[in-house]
């Protein structure tokens, strides 16, 4: 039983790490550019939605809307200036200018706020619900269906709309989809941005469960690398698979080995689907 | 190496040599230590990163396994620095191979990934471990005692400084950095001529490696206390690349320029903003890839270029 209630915890955590990963993907699959800020971004939502709930008392569980509508607004903002000038440049200047921004925002943050953990007590927190012999920890339950809710409306937006139609076709051929009235530019840029969104309403929601500092985002960045070579590189459905195994993968470490452990699990079940199955579990093409 | 390439080794290496002689200020002294190991690790870098193009954000990996080195030999073995050191930058070469064979296979950010992931592994088992003593860190034995140990300690990193530029010259002029930079260009029309880009890539990140171990160990032996977060920290593997990316990348003054640079300009901002560093680094970072993407020796090339130029224009 106890074994259940880790891989319970695993997809709780899973859930909120599928819509972090889901915006990198997004960002590499349509521009080809792997954002190493993306945890950075991470960070800066969650520091959004720390200073929304202690000065104007904005729960995150709705305010992660907002975070979200800020982050894009950053997101697009950073694409315009930046990136936008690297496109098109090697990979090489491409990362180490994403390397260079996620420096930025991470110094910003210890200049404004300094590196000490922060972290705020909503009272869902500390609720548990028990079904059969499992416990659920309400917060996390919240986080996980918000994530989903989320993922899954992206999903749709992408499949279904217009401009998720505009999105697929540059992540399939851009040098196709200008000739079919698709503005590549300004797709990117949409797509950078949706990606930063996601990494902010991503962070919005783990303010509930955990503390922030401004470096937390890195190991999260390292995880969505993780999730996004499992699913797939640029497989936003992939994505989110990727996310629950990872979730899941981590609450068996934490179980029967150590907490401490589950990071250096990630990384070598990384390096192994980047050796074994470079095109990631589900997917068909190689890289 | 040409005339004036030599000459002007000589006089930088000159006054190197000379240095503690007329720099008294122990500040300062310090402040060139830095600069000389952090040239060190920049033109390390530079053989992989500038010269075959492959971005590696891990290699403090090999840094920390220098350091580590010194740090379990002396408390496992009672063996010296010297020994410690030696022992380092072998386990460092092993690890490169090792590394390397895996990662080389993989190109662009799926590269840059991995190397990450494999120096990441090497912290969390150092913070974990019981015999690396975890966050807590080790205590290294110094290289020499005191009186002077400090001067004794600059004067065992120039020759260090030496071997990686002398490294690094041979590589700018030799057939192996043409085939390292022919690979840098494009991979598959290296290979179409002839060049086996896996066992030339290798060979540059053992160069790499076993100089980045000894810089690490030579680190060991002066701050005499290392862990997890100061010898195997992802910001330092970035630090390598931004000193090679300012100063200019596949260049032999670059990393040199670049540490220069870099300390200089961290030290003189230190003093302002105690926690400003990281934000600094980002954004000379993305300064140099936006507008000098040829690091700042570039800058001095295009002039004398223009000047040469204009002069052969006007005879």
């Amino acid at each position: 039983m106890a074994a259940l209630q880790a891989i319970l915890n695993g997809v709780l955590v899973g859930g909120i790490y599928a819509l972090i990963a889901m915006g990198m993907a997004l960002v590499f699959g349509v521009m080809r550019l792997v954002n190493f800020a993306h945890g950075a971004f991470l960070m800066v939502g969650m520091y959004a939605a720390y200073f929304g709930y202690t000065l104007f008392k904005i729960n995150p569980y709705w305010g992660f809307g907002l975070v979200g509508a800020a982050l894009f607004i950053l997101g697009m903002a950073v694409y315009w200036l930046l990136v936008r000038r690297v496109m098109g440049q090697s990979d090489f200047l491409q990362i180490l200018l994403t390397e260079g921004i996620a420096l930025c925002l991470v110094g910003g943050a210890q200049l404004l706020f300094t590196g000490d953990y922060r972290s705020i007590s909503l009272p869902l927190a500390d609720r548990t619900a028990t079904w059969g012999p499992l416990n659920f920890n309400v917060a996390y339950v919240v986080s996980f269906v918000i994530a989903v809710l989320a993922v899954t409306s992206m999903y749709l937006y992408m499949k279904y709309t217009e401009m998720g139609r505009a999105i697929r076709g540059v992540a399939q051929n851009r040098g196709v989809a200008p000739l079919m009235g698709i503005r590549v530019q300004w797709i990117s840029g949409i797509s950078f941005a949706f990606g930063v969104a996601c990494a902010g309403a991503a962070g919005a929601l783990l303010l509930p469960i955990f503390y922030v500092n401004p470096t937390i985002g890195s190991p999260y960045n390292l995880k969505s690398f993780v999730i996004v070579v499992l699913g797939g590189m640029g497989s936003v459905e992939g994505a989110a698979l990727g996310g629950l195994i990872l979730g899941v993968t981590e609450g068996l470490t934490a179980y029967y080995w150590s907490d401490s452990y589950t990071q250096v699990v990630d990384f070598v079940l990384f390096l192994a689907v980047l050796l074994l199955r470079p095109q990631g579990l589900f997917g068909k093409k190689a890289p | 190496m040409s005339r004036s390439g030599l000459v002007s080794s000589a006089i930088f290496f000159g006054l190197l040599l000379s240095l503690p002689l007329w720099l008294k200020d122990a500040y300062l002294q310090q402040i060139v230590f830095r600069i000389v190991i952090f040239a060190i690790l920049g033109m390390a870098w530079n053989l992989v990163g500038g010269y075959a193009g492959q971005l590696s954000l891990g290699h403090v990996a090999y840094f920390g396994i220098g350091a580590y080195s010194v740090a379990l030999f002396h408390e496992a073995f009672d063996w010296n620095p010297w020994l410690g050191t030696l022992a380092g930058v072998v386990l460092a070469c092993l690890a490169a191979l090792l590394i390397g064979s895996l990662t080389f296979r993989l190109r662009g950010p799926y590269f840059v990934l991995s190397t990450i992931a494999a120096a990441e592994i090497l912290r969390l088992l150092a913070l974990n471990l019981s015999f690396t003593h975890g966050a807590i860190g080790m205590i290294a034995p110094g290289f020499f005692e005191e009186p002077n140990g400090d001067r004794k300690t600059y004067y065992a990193a120039l020759p260090l400084l030496g071997v990686a530029f002398a490294l690094t010259a041979w590589t700018h002029r030799s057939r192996f950095g043409y085939y390292l930079r022919a690979i840098r260009e494009n991979e598959d029309t290296a290979m179409a001529v002839g060049i086996n880009p896996a066992v030339e890539k290798l060979k540059a990140l053992l160069f790499s490696a076993a100089l980045v171990a000894a810089a690490g160990a030579l680190y060991a032996g002066v701050f005499q206390f290392i862990g997890p977060d100061s010898v195997l920290a992802i910001d330092l593997s970035v630090q390598m690349a931004l000193i090679a990316m300012l100063g200019g990348a596949a260049t032999v003054w670059g990393p040199i320029v670049g540490a220069v640079v870099l300390t200089v300009a961290a030290e003189g901002l230190k003093a302002y903003l105690e926690r400003a560093h990281l934000f600094f680094y980002g954004l000379l970072l993305v300064v140099v890839v936006l507008f000098l993407p040829g690091g700042l020796v570039s800058i001095v090339k295009q002039r004398w270029f223009r000047r040469t130029a204009a002069r052969a224009q006007a005879a």
